[in-house]
């Protein structure tokens, strides 16, 4: 043995000891097996504590009862938010994978892989049917909330369907507030003959045109027949079959036919849809109501440059009918529930129902008599109160693929690269293949 | 003197081997951690998510099952996914091909003593270095029916050629086409900047000398020398083209209707908005296989250009 190789061997062992020794913690630590020393546990699981995870809106709306629960309670509300959009993607790993929030924003019926009717039949959701604050949810609400009879969700709020309109525009047209189609389609010819874009047509993306469809449906086809959903779930009807949803569409393309809705509509986004109303470009649109705040800050009037009614569908002014949605909120199943629903508990009482509401200037989402501050929806209070509100007809489709298809397609159809026929069959194909 | 060489005992041979061997084992080793982490990280959930690609996994807690090849069958049968096939590979080929030529010609002019030389590879260079996701909410404001470009057309006289940019579904693939080029043509400038540093001049004196004109020079001096940075940019471009997201999702969502939809596009919504993960795996395997299979030829070509060379 060489001086040399003496000195080296010790060296070239102690190389090959450090690299498997790195190696091998390398890999334990790789498949969980190392204690990697950080034994720290989410302080939070007790004592009225609890996590939440919820849509941008609601994180505003909970804010300041947050507070005021909290110092009343002493528990905590550690909460955090994302857009809607962004919040389903991610709900869905995070309930896989086992860290899911315990309160969560869920959407309704079915239509998301993270929508209460599809989680709720999966056991990821606590039954909250024992809750006092059950009595108070409305018809068309509970038909969402509940699963199986188990009431899975939690309202806090509502938001409509509404046209929202220019009340310059329409004054200096000489238009009075449509309550019939033929009302709606003889100002939307006035407004044409003044100069003016009757109807801002912000879809692209389609979300605006599903509006459309979910309010034309409510006053043609649900109010028609409000056992649709149960008879195209049991195959007795389809879209293309139902003369009812015919005619939805039919009233969207005469009104298209008619040139009424924007020019270039299919590249115009929200924002610009609704800023063409406030400088008066355009005199309305239809819109949800929780989008009224961000159409009020693109004009200098604010709030009072506008109005707001129900779309007429046909020409009876009493069947109009106003798509509401619940926003929810539910707990994960896999959570302590206690806090949560002591949470929920806090949500519900009457004081806090309308101060969501006032905060948020949206409808309240339990049937609470409250005072709301805004009038902004006052005109469609009386809809409301007669009962004349209505789920969005997307909620009871099996999946949100049949919604996903008529937004995409529904692009195609307004084009006219798509005739109705064909748009309705790809629904009822999507429809069977959810069902499937 | 006499020297003679002897053979080495045997036993002194094996012992030389076996040092040899040890010695050459010690760079293996170093790399083992390394190839364990790349192997935990990269090679394992690639595998999970290839075979998840054969099941109906629906992001659920309970085992997915076995579909065998549904979902390839679902993605080369449904209208939707056929479309976004096809509109992947005109992107891809149009924005390689357009962008390559662009870059080229930037670089080439600006490859001079222009005395604004500098500021101007800045200003091309410039869109390359923003996210792709700001450039998509910029150019979709621009390219609105009311928005700037159309108002700019209007302004200088060109009022006939206004378009719905992005609403348009005989116009916007080429809108969403435009952009990406006008994004990433600064890139493919630098990469041609590049190799046209690694020309020697000698050899255009030479080319000169022996009464080769301008155009001459750069067909058969400069365009040869550049094949190797030809194959960085044109493989650059094919791949982030054949993978394209982020333009899209901002600009048009995948719309109007399909018109402008990707498989990048249909992935993620089957994932993330349907809760298909197991197509969604299809689609990102079918995909892979693409970019893999373009790479590979486009690579075999440009080489065999390089050894001519």
């Amino acid at each position: 043995m060489t001086i040399d190789a003496a000195r080296s061997r010790p060296a070239r062992a102690l190389i090959q000891r450090a690299t498997l020794g790195t190696a091998l913690v390398v890999a334990l630590g790789a498949c969980g097996f190392v204690n990697s020393g950080d034994d720290s546990t989410e302080d939070g699981g007790s004592g009225g504590s609890l996590t939440a995870y919820v849509n941008t809106e609601q994180n505003t709306g909970l804010a300041p009862l947050i507070e005021a629960y909290e110092e009343e309670t002493g528990g905590t509300v550690d909460i955090s938010s994302a857009t809607t959009d962004e919040l389903n993607q991610q709900l869905r790993v995070q309930l896989t994978s086992g860290t899911a929030a315990d309160l969560i924003r869920v959407s309704p019926g079915n239509s998301s892989p993270v929508a209460a009717g599809v989680l709720g039949r999966e056991g990821e959701l606590t039954d909250l049917s024992d809750a006092a604050w059950t009595d108070e949810l409305g018809d068309d609400t509970r038909a969402l909330a509940e699963v199986d009879g188990q009431v899975l969700a939690f309202p806090v709020s509502r938001n409509a369907i509404v046209m929202a309109y220019n009340r310059q525009v329409f004054e200096d047209a000489g238009i009075e507030v449509p309550t019939t189609w033929q009302e709606f389609v003889d100002a939307c010819a006035a407004l044409d003959a003044a100069g003016v874009t009757p109807i801002a047509a912000p879809f692209q993306g389609g979300i605006f045109f599903q509006f459309w469809v979910y309010a034309l449906a409510g006053t043609l086809v649900y109010a028609e027949n409000p056992d649709i959903d149960a008879q195209l779930a049991a195959g007795e009807t389809t879209f293309a079959e139902n003369p009812e949803w015919g005619e939805v569409f039919a009233r969207i393309a005469e009104l298209r036919d008619a040139g009424y809705f924007s020019d270039g509509m299919l590249g115009i986004p929200a924002d610009q849809g609704m800023q063409s109303v406030a400088t008066g470009d355009a005199a309305m649109v239809l819109m949800v109501s929780a989008g009224l705040p961000q159409l009020h800050g693109y004009s200098e009037g604010g709030a009072d440059a506008f109005g707001v009614f129900a779309l007429p569908g046909n020409d009876d002014p009493e069947a109009t009918m106003v798509p509401v949605a619940p926003d929810f909120l539910a707990v994960n199943a896999a959570a302590d529930p206690e806090a949560a629903l002591g949470f929920l508990d806090f949500l519900a009482e009457p004081e806090n129902v309308a101060a969501y509401a006032n905060e948020m200037g949206v409808l309240p989402g339990l049937a609470t008599d409250v005072e709301l501050d805004s009038d902004v929806l006052a005109p469609i209070a009386p809809l409301l109160a007669d009962g004349r509100s209505v789920g969005y007809a997307n909620y009871l489709w099996p999946n949100g693929d049949v919604q996903q298809t008529m937004l995409q397609s529904g692009q195609e159809w307004l084009d006219g690269a798509l005739d109705t026929t064909a748009l309705l069959g790809q629904l009822d194909a999507e429809y069977a293949k959810g069902q499937s | 003197m006499t020297l003679t060489a002897s053979p080495p005992s045997v036993d002194g041979g094996q012992q030389v081997g076996r040092r040899r061997s040890r010695r050459a084992s010690v760079p293996y080793l170093l790399l083992v951690p390394a190839l364990l982490f790349y192997a935990f990280v990269v090679l394992w959930p690639t595998l999970q998510g290839a075979g998840y690609a054969f099941t109906d996994w629906a992001g659920r807690r309970e085992a997915p099952g076995f579909v065998g090849l549904d979902n390839f069958t679902e993605l080369f049968s449904a209208p939707a996914a056929r479309s976004a096939l096809r509109n992947t590979v005109v992107i891809a080929v149009s924005t390689t091909i357009v962008q390559t030529l662009v870059g080229l010609a930037l670089a080439l002019a600006l490859h001079s003593a222009l005395a604004s030389r500098n500021l101007l590879r800045t200003m091309f260079f410039a869109p390359a270095l923003l996210p792709p996701v700001i450039i998509g909410f910029l150019w979709q404001y621009i390219l609105t029916p009311a928005g700037p470009l159309n108002d700019a057309l209007g302004a200088v006289g060109l009022g006939g050629l206004t378009q719905n940019w992005l609403g348009d579904p005989s116009v916007a693939l080429a809108s969403v086409i435009a952009v990406i080029i006008w994004q990433n043509a600064g890139l493919t400038m630098v990469i041609y900047l590049a190799g046209l540093e690694g020309v020697p001049p000698e050899l255009h004196e030479a080319a000169t000398m022996d009464g080769a004109g301008r155009w001459q020079r750069l067909r058969h001096v400069t365009l040869p020398l550049l094949v190797p940075a030809t194959t960085i940019a044109l493989s650059l471009t094919l791949i982030g083209s054949l993978k394209l997201f982020d333009q899209v999702y901002v600009m048009t969502g995948g719309g109007p209707g399909y018109a402008t939809e990707t498989l990048s596009v249909v992935m993620y919504k089957e994932a993330f908005v349907s809760g298909r993960y197991g197509y969604s795996t299809a689609i990102a395997l079918v995909l892979t296989m693409i970019v893999f299979a373009f790479a590979l030829l486009q690579l075999r070509a440009l080489r065999r250009f390089e050894v001519q060379r």
